[in-house]
């Protein structure tokens, strides 16, 4: 897996890309809780995420309630293929917000 | 200040070799023979200091979390053990930074030497010999002799060959001490994770005879597993069921695992609704769940006469209804898995789905089918919907024997946990 962190419009949006696994979602979940903990409003940009199981799902869950209880803004953005797939099965579309496109959160 | 590297001298003199070798092989056998390093070094450390002719002798070792040193033992008329220097500090330090044997004939006019332990003890340093005690690859610390009682109070070349000889076999003694003391600890977890299996194990039902309408596998892919199932009988005939996996792998998921079949076990014996049990158990979850970790788990209950059931299902892979004519029926989860959010649905119960089996069989499993490897690629949804195809004559047990053994013989190792789940109705001649 590799990331990168960027700022657009308020947001912290970090883009993953690969496979967010067991192996990597360690290095994931690090990443995303610094963001929370420096009270940033937070965008993931899932769009080159290949594959994510059960334990890259955590991280974002974590990630998720973290959040909330620091009462800053979390979100998903462009989930393709069997990360949709994985995520919609699950209904976690019930729990976090997911956007096709930062522009579609720019014009919401 | 000498160190070894300044000039190659041999053994001026082969007068007391026999002593040396001696002492060298005395104190290595006793290394090898130890079984308390800390007491075998103490006494090497009088035996060396006596050898060597020396006031005082002392062991300093790294305490690499504090980047510090420490006295572990110490001979002579002041008692310096528990003493501490900076990593780096002193000539203890930096005959351990520069991993080479240094000599000091005049401490007191020695730059590098570090006054604080004889201001604190009123000991008089005037001589030092200090060996680093370190192996190729791992640095543990000094032996360090103080004060050489002989007219000239100063060590000799031939005394720093002789420390060198006997501390390297020191270093090597402890490193192997410590290999087997990491040995010895991985031994330990791995006796805990043996019994937490066992008990995992037993959280699982027994096989059932087979006329028994729920029968299931759960094959762990590492020594415990994240995944679960359970069924209970209840007094007017019907089985409340379930089926979970949470969310990781290791030995965070087995704990989540034993506590939520356990919930499972306990509530399920009075709540037999699956969406209020479901809701009853991610309550309990939520109340304690940390690090994001959650369970994908169904619930159901079953009415083995009339081949219906009730399930809710919370983020789980969806289960397959193999109907009487071959057809597949899908029931995709309603809600979110457990242990995230407490208010998923209205009341905090769950959605329901009713099923009808009609003779058809209902498969519930863990993602660790559809992503378990066969051949060489997952075997997927409709890989998985092939396989049951091509074994609908056999019966239950040799179906799910089937489906493990086939994982088993990929030349990949399970990737997850995997638990598979087969519900039949009765036929009419085992109705009671």
């Amino acid at each position: 897996m590799q990331y990168n962190k960027r700022n657009e419009n308020g947001f912290s949006i970090v883009a993953l890309e690969g496979d967010v696994d067991f192996h990597s979602s360690r290095e994931a979940r690090q990443v995303l809780l610094e963001i929370v903990k420096e009270k940033g409003d937070m965008l993931i940009d899932m769009s080159k995420v290949e594959y994510i199981d059960s334990s890259g799902i955590a991280c974002l869950v974590e990630a998720f309630q973290e959040s909330k209880t620091a009462g800053t803004k979390f979100g998903l953005v462009s989930v393709q293929g069997t990360a949709r797939r994985v995520l919609e099965l699950a209904r976690l579309e019930q729990i976090f917000p997911i956007y096709s496109s930062i522009s579609e959160i720019e014009a919401s | 200040m000498s160190d070894e590297n300044a000039e190659t001298l041999t053994l001026d003199s082969m007068e007391g070799i026999d002593g040396y070798l001696d002492l060298l092989a005395e104190i290595s056998q006793d290394f090898a023979r130890s079984k308390n390093i800390d007491l075998t070094l103490e006494r090497s450390l009088l035996r060396i200091k006596s050898y060597l002719n020396a006031e005082a002798a002392s062991v300093f070792l790294i305490e690499p979390e504090e980047q510090s040193l420490v006295c572990r033992f110490s001979i002579g008329p002041e008692d310096i053990t528990g003493a501490r220097l900076k990593y780096g500090e002193g000539i203890v330090g930096q005959s351990i930074v520069k991993d080479t044997c240094l000599m000091v004939a005049d401490a007191e006019n020695e730059q590098n030497f570090s006054p604080s332990i004889d201001d604190q003890s009123g000991f008089r340093t005037k001589s030092i010999l200090c060996s680093p005690l370190s192996t190729k690859t791992e640095q543990f610390g000094a032996i360090e002799l103080i004060n050489k009682e002989n007219p000239d109070g100063h060590f000799d070349e031939r005394d720093r060959k002789i420390l060198k000889a006997l501390t390297s076999s020191a270093a090597m003694a402890i490193n192997n001490s410590r290999m087997t003391q990491a040995l010895l600890e991985q031994e330990r977890l791995h006796r805990e994770l043996e019994l937490a299996a066992e008990l995992q194990s037993s959280l699982l039902p027994s096989p059932r005879e087979s006329d028994f309408p729920i029968h299931a596998v759960n094959q762990p892919a590492r020594m415990v597993s994240g995944d679960f199932f359970d069924y209970l009988e209840l007094p007017d005939g019907r089985i409340i069921f379930n089926i979970g996996d949470v969310a990781g792998k290791g030995i965070n998921a087995a704990l989540l695992m034993a506590k939520t079949a356990s919930l499972f076990r306990c509530l399920g014996k009075t709540i037999h609704k699956p969406g209020h049990l479901l809701g009853a158990i991610n309550q309990e979850i939520c109340e304690t769940s940390s690090r994001g970790m959650f369970i994908t788990m169904i619930v159901g209950i079953l009415d083995p006469l009339k081949g219906t059931l009730t399930i809710a299902n919370a983020g789980h892979e969806p289960p397959l209804l193999r109907t009487r004519e071959g057809e597949y029926l899908s029931f995709p989860a309603l809600a979110p898995p457990v242990g995230i959010e407490t208010d998923v649905s209205p009341n905090g119960i769950f959605p329901e789905a009713n099923i009808s089996l009609e003779n058809g069989t209902l498969y519930i499993f863990t993602d660790g089918v559809t992503e378990g490897i066969v051949g060489a690629k997952p075997l997927g949804i409709d890989g998985f919907k092939d396989m049951l195809d091509s074994i609908t004559d056999r019966s239950p047990t040799d179906r799910l024997n089937y489906l493990v053994d086939i994982f088993h013989k990929s030349e990949m190792p399970l990737h997850d946990d995997l638990t598979l789940m087969l519900i039949q109705q009765q036929d009419g001649e085992h109705r009671k």
